[in-house]
């Protein structure tokens, strides 16, 4: 008896730690600066997630997750620096910023400390295929919401297009992959202009476009804000009444506040609430937690990524970090807020459903939300 | 060549090698972490002796040291970023330059050579300009290079992050840095260059007029500073693996300028100090800036903590030392109080003596005219001042004397008018040229390197002048001449007077010269300082054979002391001849007295004194 009892305490002992143990997240995201709008509302998404996890006892009843948060500045050099001090402070996964450029900031330092790291919201196709083993997005990519955009863009019986890109980042070249899929489609190029972030005025393209005879079918554009509503207001101003499409850096509250001129407005996003889908369910939970509707859909992003996590850890049956990384490579058919999530067979950058919304009315309406064709989805590359 | 002593440069660079040996051993006895943020700290450091190198010496803020930290960082940064990754984020660069991959080392070398070489280009544009037209060109010189990145997408990825560098800059990579920029600008200080450009800091004027060229020295400073900071940007990028153009922005400069500022400029120990405090506070604002509770009371965290913090240090360090917490002197100058050797070849009266055929020949001036806009402040004075002999220029005030020393000694260019010497011609040459050709000059408004010792007033003439040559016997006869040996270790500033008065004297004599302008040296001098002073002026004339232009309203100095009296009234020579005609000449008693004082003066009265 007595034997038995120590046997038992022995036992208890043995899975003690097992069940004490952490997942410790580094979260290095920019919540000052030009990325807050995304990485704010991403940490809101993810605070919501962790706190329903270690509600319930942990992920699986007895790994409790643990933030270790730092801001970045939406500096590449900052985020150097956080990563390397979270590395030091022996967290199992990196969060990183939404933008592909202070993502990738941090590659020399997860990939040598064997760490997965996932960008918040980067689209980025580039950023896995450069950041290699260690580095993950989660965000539908820039080919593929422009394979949507194309698509669609082509099948309503546009046949002529006009892009605006900005060179000064990776996501603001999304309008060369556009390019390239309505061209293969059989569309025709009516131009195509740059800007240089935060311009403000955009007295001179929307001129240009406004010139042209014919005028565009299709003005295509993945500028976000401050840019996006000064575009957009010159583009009207001018009088030009193309069809505008516009990418997921234009959904936020801004965009349905810019009336007559956003109205017909198209963009891509990374999901829709439906009735009685999991994102109405969160966004329900959201609500009831911040005592106000969700704004933009980088709440729900941030809920997704902590659900990645979560099977994760499942799947490896441990946080070690070598260990996660393979097990989120593997990872197929998580359901998160948004989406349907799956890394196996991918090299970082996930396969998820695409939703195609139009301002109507100051709301937004669901064209669809679907995955494009695989055939048609560019190569990835460097702009 | 250094200008001070060995014992200063010694301790100096021992402190300096022992302190970032004891740094690094300390923290890696802590964490990784310490050492991370101890690599920061050197490598800010490096960044901060650059700036100081510059701005210490040449007493200009620079706003522009960061775009050099930009150029070094990318140049290096291009060099050692391996290929593949080349071929990934940078398609459109030069093949040659896509097939290059160096080491860190040979890397920074070249980032650093490539610096310099800008840096003497736009040094070049900036080293004329004074005052805020400097700061502000260095401000435009930061705005320039941060577009130029911007733009040139081809090269630095643009506004985007450029990443992939290897990271191999570790600390002891870093401390190895910055005991090598460390002792860089502790070297330069004291160096010939270092020492000229700091007189130029304290009087641009005066240094001119003991053979300084200042804008060449501020150009040498400039150069190496900009090498240094490309040393800075190198270690840093290839400490990050990753940055943008806005790492060498405003923020940063702030930041360095901030760790400067605070420490003091103009040292090497303000540079190090300044940087441990700022370093110290930051990161404990940084820890608490993301919210902490005391005592129950939760902090909110407040974004920009930081920021504020070091904004709040300068402003208290501004209030209280405005010179920076490690004020203007070197801790080593403090603590070893040099005494002044007698240099071996000092021995002997005739040191100081002018060059031989030099002396001989007098200094001529026709028809000298100066006009400022519509005013003629001298009108067609000619003069001439022989070997050995004494002269005095005197008149009322206003009337055009120190104009007229100003045009004979190249602080001014006559609107008409030729100064010749023999069969040279020095008319529009400028002041160190003036100083060059052996004459000197003292300023009526006590013109010295204040901040410099009495020694470094005189040896950073002599050093100057005559190309260098024997500096030290020379520097130390002139001390020796005018009995201000047991003065050498004081600073000018803090001298009285009369002191003042006589360092002037021997700073110009420094210069070796055969003609020595005097403006009011008596000036301030009670009695007994002034015989004193009357004594060594006849001993310069007799012994030495130097010529003396001596302007001074104590007409007993003038009388007792010149052969030859010349006087001025309203811009033009009234006057010329030996002291008792002067004394006599109605024209003269009318300027000094008006003509009620000609009438009384023609009835018996002399001019005597007029003190």
């Amino acid at each position: 008896m007595k034997m038995l009892m120590s046997s038992a305490a022995l036992a208890m002992a043995l899975v003690a730690p097992a069940a004490a143990e952490t997942l410790v997240i580094g979260v290095a995201t920019a919540q000052t600066g030009a990325l807050a709008p995304f990485d704010a509302p991403v940490m809101e998404g993810v605070r919501l997630a962790v706190d329903e996890i270690n509600a319930a006892g942990g992920i699986g009843g007895n790994t409790k997750i643990e933030l270790i948060e730092k801001d970045v500045r939406s500096d590449a050099a900052q985020t150097s620096i956080a990563a390397q001090e979270l590395v030091d402070q022996n967290v199992s996964v990196l969060i990183l910023p939404c933008d592909a450029d202070p993502a990738l900031a941090a590659i020399g330092i997860v990939a040598s400390a064997e760490i997965p790291a996932i960008s918040t919201c980067a689209s980025s196709p580039t950023l896995p295929e450069i950041g290699g083993d260690y580095m993950f997005a989660n965000f539908p990519g820039d080919n593929v919401q422009a394979t949507v955009s194309a698509s669609w863009a082509f099948d309503q019986g546009h046949r002529s297009a006009y892009i605006v890109y900005s060179p000064d980042t990776q996501y603001t070249t999304m309008p060369l992959y556009f390019e390239e899929v309505f061209t293969k489609l059989g569309g025709t190029m009516s131009g195509r202009d740059t800007y240089t972030i935060g311009q403000q005025d955009f007295s001179a393209i929307a001129t240009r476009i406004a010139a042209l005879d014919p005028q565009p079918d299709v003005v295509m554009t993945s500028a976000y804000e401050p840019d996006f509503p000064s575009f957009l207001k010159a583009l009207r101003a001018a009088g030009v009444e193309s069809q505008v499409i516009g990418s997921d850096g234009i959904d936020s509250p801004t965009t349905f506040s810019l009336g007559a001129a956003a109205e017909g407005l198209v963009f891509t996003t990374a999901g829709h609430a439906t009735e009685e889908s999991p994102l109405a369910a969160f966004n329900a939970r959201y609500e009831a937690r911040y005592g106000k509707p969700p704004e933009t859909i980088f709440n729900a992003v941030g809920y997704d990524l902590i659900k990645v996590l979560e099977a994760a850890v499942l799947a490896a049956g441990s946080t070690d970090a070598k260990a996660l990384r393979d097990a989120i490579a593997n990872l197929e058919g998580v359901q998160g807020a948004t989406s349907v999530i799956t890394y196996k067979g991918t090299n970082g950058m996930p396969i998820r459903e695409v939703a195609l919304v139009r301002v109507s009315n100051g709301e937004r309406e669901l064209i669809a939300q679907l995955m494009p064709d695989a055939a048609l989805i560019p190569a990835p590359r460097m702009q | 060549m250094m200008t001070s002593p060995r014992i200063h440069l010694f301790a100096s660079t021992l402190a300096i090698v022992v302190l970032a040996v004891v740094a690094v051993l300390l923290a890696g006895s802590i964490s990784a972490a310490s050492e991370r943020i101890l690599t920061v700290f050197f490598i800010s450091l490096i960044g901060v002796a650059g700036i100081g190198i510059y701005s210490g010496n040449s007493g200009i803020l620079t706003f522009g040291h960061l775009s050099f930290m930009a150029i070094g960082a990318y140049a290096a940064s291009i060099l050692t970023l391996p290929a593949p990754m080349k071929a990934a984020t940078l398609p459109n660069l030069p093949g040659w330059l896509a097939a290059t991959q160096l080491g860190l080392v040979p890397a920074t070398l070249v980032a650093v050579l490539l610096t310099a070489v800008f840096a003497a280009i736009s040094g070049w544009a900036v080293k004329r300009l004074e005052g805020s037209a400097a700061v502000i060109a260095t401000l435009g010189l930061l705005i320039i290079v941060h577009g130029v990145i911007i733009g040139w997408r081809d090269v630095t990825r643009g506004a985007q992050s450029f990443f992939g560098v290897p990271r191999e800059t570790g600390v002891w990579t870093a401390a190895i840095g910055v005991v090598l920029a460390l002792v860089i600008a502790r070297l330069y200080r004291d160096s010939v260059s270092g020492l000229r450009l700091r007189a130029g800091r304290e009087d641009p004027i005066a240094a001119g007029a003991v053979g300084i060229r200042v804008p060449r020295e501020r150009l040498i400073a400039w150069v190496l500073s900009a090498a240094v900071m490309a040393l800075a940007g190198a270690l840093l990028a290839h400490f990050l693996g990753a940055f943008s153009a806005k790492k060498f922005y405003f923020v940063d400069t702030f930041l360095l300028l901030a760790m400067l500022i605070v420490g003091g400029m103009t040292t090497v120990t303000g540079a190090i100090t300044g940087a441990v405090v700022i370093t110290v506070v930051t990161e404990l604002l940084r820890r608490l800036e993301s919210g902490f509770s005391v005592g129950g009371l939760e902090i909110p965290p407040v974004l920009g903590t930081a920021q504020i913090g070091i904004g709040l240090i300068i402003l208290f360090a501004m209030f209280r030392k405005a010179d920076g917490l490690a004020g203007l002197k070197e801790w080593e100058e403090r603590v070893f109080r040099a005494s002044l050797p007698r240099p071996a070849s000092a021995r002997g009266p005739a040191i100081a003596e002018p060059e031989e055929e030099e002396g001989q020949i007098p200094l001529r001036a026709e028809n000298l005219t100066m006009r400022f806009g519509g005013l003629t402040a001298v009108s067609h004075v000619s003069l001439e001042v022989g070997p050995g002999e004494i002269v005095g220029l005197i008149g009322p005030n206003g009337s055009g004397k120190t104009t007229c020393l100003n045009m004979l000694s190249g602080v001014l260019v006559p609107s008409e008018g030729t100064i010749r010497r023999g069969d040279m011609d020095l008319t529009g040459l400028s002041a160190p040229q003036f100083a060059e050709m052996g004459i000197a000059r003292t300023f009526q408004n006590i013109r010295l390197f204040s901040d410099l010792t009495v020694y470094q007033n005189v040896l950073v003439a002599a050093l100057s002048t005559r190309r260098g040559h024997r500096a030290r016997p020379r520097a130390y006869s002139a001390l020796e001449r005018l009995g201000l040996l047991d003065k050498a270790g004081e600073d000018a500033g803090t001298l009285s007077y009369g002191d003042q008065r006589r360092v002037e004297i021997a700073r110009a004599l420094a210069c070796q010269p055969s003609i020595l302008f005097l403006d009011e040296p008596a000036a301030g001098m009670n009695r007994e300082e002034t015989e004193d002073l009357m004594s060594r002026l006849r001993g310069l004339a007799s012994d030495m054979g130097i010529g003396i232009l001596l302007v001074d309203h104590d007409l007993h100095l003038i009388n007792k002391l010149c052969a030859r009296i010349i006087v001025l009234n309203e811009g033009h020579l009234i006057a010329e001849g030996k002291p008792e005609e002067i004394r006599n000449n109605p024209a003269v008693i009318e300027a000094y007295l008006g003509r009620a004082g000609a009438v009384e003066a023609e009835t018996g009265t002399e001019i005597e004194t007029g003190r």
